[in-house]
């Protein structure tokens, strides 16, 4: 667009009353008041509450006194640790999982269409029934699991133990959510030029050196907006743990913690200071994925 | 590929698809859609099975079949969830679409100072741990009486997808050649005009796709619903009712209805995610790309 386009523009801009700056701001505004009424003032709240004691309908101040509960709670740690648990593990699988599905379907030529509606299906079911879905097959009536794996014997209780109950919850939750990395990933192969691989084959590069040297680093970005997105997902995992084992043998995440203290033992103060907390990790964690995503991947595609 | 360079002899060696190959590839794929497809089935089929000695058989094969669950999944009032989440999950939508797509090309075309701060807030907002906005909320709810209504839902769902809604559609606006509003503009029409005139139906296909994601996570939340609308079936979404399902008998699974209404629920999202497959597609990609 040349200049002269650009002052006539401006000019018929302002015969026209709104300018465009004041136009942005009209245009932003809802979306702002929205997002600020709804998220940003909890946030605020919350971070005052947790400064406070609650005694039925009074409140006293109490400076720091909830955070340092918090923090020498056992329970407040076991929930760090169960977060923690259960995000790297669902992560790490459905990293792997997602990249092995995306990798076929980017090699495969027929069934591609079927594979690639299919693959939707996982991500679309709410996760509460993805999550009672499994809790009934892991759980030992009706016994879905025992009675096809040959090894588990049929009285094998999954959920109701530590470790395996945490187990299956990551398997519910890499069932869901692998096939969405998965398109993730595929998104990202496909933009990686063919001829770089051609020309890699001729100079005698093996497949899985094509892959390690050349597929993963060209990937890396697809994959940190993948990790991104999932990490801090699941470092809010409530439906999951909600449905499968109530919180039950070492499965109360941070979200369950917070719930418990908000609805069963309703302790305002005490909750708003454990909400706070992990709205910190968890943005915490975004902040530093996002800084190895790098400021361009965030503007993206914005001429500014 | 193949097609693509002139195959020298190596490369032709290299490319050539023997039967074995094309049978693995085709195992992987079926491994592929037997892992989406197999749990699916088998709430399709436990929700189909009548009565306890059937439900509570883990062979999933094993008798009699019928309509049962699903006559009283609707007996016990599903109807209604139904029409609520169509409500809460539709209202969300409408009003994310609008508001968002006007603020996502703001930050594409309008000039304005401190576009990557708000970028920066908007992506803090999509982390924000849900669970920590129900304390406050819940006690703001309670107080102006937006416990057990519509709104008391679709508010706080437009908060938590307008990140996502203005992530896509500041993609999708920002493919759209400047040119063809500046032409709009220099014919004498307004910002605005040119805006829903011109940048509005060239975007379609990118609002369509964030209004899928939307409508997907509203029907689907669980969290907020099943704190702000507890019980009552003038407002319960899909998702508590299926969570909160009770069983004939006390401490009876209620296996059969919470199937039978796990598939009323899933069956037209399927259908939606077949049918616009593409465009969540084209969606999520453009969601991602901006974090």
């Amino acid at each position: 667009m040349s200049a002269e386009a650009t002052t006539q523009v401006a000019q018929i801009a302002k015969r026209k009353g709104l300018p465009e700056s004041r136009l942005a701001k009209v245009f932003l505004a809802p979306s702002v008041i929205v997002m600020a009424l709804v998220a940003l003032f909890p946030v605020v709240y919350a971070a005052v509450m947790s400064f406070a004691l609650y005694i039925g309908r009074t409140q006293q101040g109490v400076g720091l006194a909830n955070y340092a509960q918090a923090l020498t709670d056992n329970r407040f740690w076991a929930a760090v640790i169960a977060t923690f648990v259960f995000t790297i593990a669902s992560v790490a699988f459905e990293f792997l999982i997602g990249l092995g599905f995306a990798l076929i379907m980017n090699q495969a030529f027929r069934g591609r269409g079927l594979t690639r509606a299919t693959i939707l299906i996982p991500w679309v079911i709410p996760t509460v029934i993805a999550g009672t879905m499994w809790q009934y097959m892991f759980n030992v009536t009706p016994g879905t699991m025992n009675f096809f794996l040959p090894f588990a014997p049929a009285s094998f209780n999954w959920l109701g133990q530590p470790g395996w109950a945490m187990f299956s919850i990551v398997f519910a939750d890499v069932w869901k959510t692998a096939p969405f990395v998965a398109l993730l990933l595929l998104a990202g192969l496909q933009t990686i030029p063919i001829e770089v691989y051609e020309s890699a084959r001729v100079d005698g590069a093996t497949a899985w050196q094509r892959l390690i040297r050349i597929t993963l680093p060209l990937l890396k970005p697809a994959i940190l907006v993948a990790l991104l997105f999932r990490t801090t997902e699941a470092l809010r995992v409530f439906d999951l743990p909600y449905v499968m084992t109530n919180g039950q043998f070492g499965t109360t995440t941070l979200s369950i913690l917070v719930q418990e203290f908000v609805v069963q033992a309703a302790n305002p103060g005490y909750a708003s200071a454990l909400s706070t907390l992990t709205f910190a990790i968890v943005l915490g964690i975004g902040v530093i994925f996002v800084s190895m995503l790098g400021r361009d991947l965030v503007l993206g595609t914005q001429e500014a | 590929m193949a097609g693509l360079t002139p195959a020298s002899g190596a490369q032709g060696a290299v490319e050539r698809r023997t039967t074995a190959q094309r049978i693995g590839k085709g195992l992987l794929l079926a491994v592929i859609v037997l892992w989406c497809l197999l749990p699916f089935a088998w709430l399709i089929i436990t929700s189909l099975k009548q009565g306890d000695a059937a439900l509570n058989n883990p062979n999933p094969l094993v008798g009699p079949f019928g309509l049962g669950n699903y006559a009283s999944v609707f007996g016990a009032g599903f109807a209604y969830n139904l029409r609520n989440s169509m409500i809460v999950a539709g209202t969300t939508t409408i009003i994310c679409v609008a508001v968002g797509s006007l603020a996502a090309y703001a930050l594409v075309r309008l000039p304005l100072k401190g576009k990557v701060v708000i970028l920066g807030a908007v992506l803090a907002v999509s982390l924000y741990p849900p669970i920590a906005l129900v304390p406050p909320l819940y006690e703001v709810w309670r107080s102006i009486g937006l416990l057990n209504t519509y709104p008391g839902l679709y508010i706080p769902y437009t908060a938590f997808t307008l990140p996502i809604t203005i992530f896509v559609l500041t993609t999708f606006f920002a493919a759209i050649p400047p040119d063809m509003e500046e032409a709009a503009k220099v014919d004498g029409a307004t910002p605005l005009q040119a805006f829903w005139r011109v940048v509005v139906p060239l975007a379609a296909p990118g609002i369509f796709a964030a209004a899928i994601l939307v409508f997907v996570y509203s029907w689907n939340e669980f969290l907020l619903a099943s704190v702000f609308t507890p019980r009552d079936l003038a407002a319960q979404t899909v998702t508590v009712a299926i969570a909160n399902f009770p069983g004939a008998v006390q401490f009876q699974v209620p296996l059969g209805s919470v199937t039978a209404a796990s598939v009323v629920t899933t069956i037209p999202m399927i259908l939606m995610a077949l049918i616009f497959q593409r465009r969540i597609v084209s969606g999520l990609m453009a969601g991602s790309v901006k974090g």
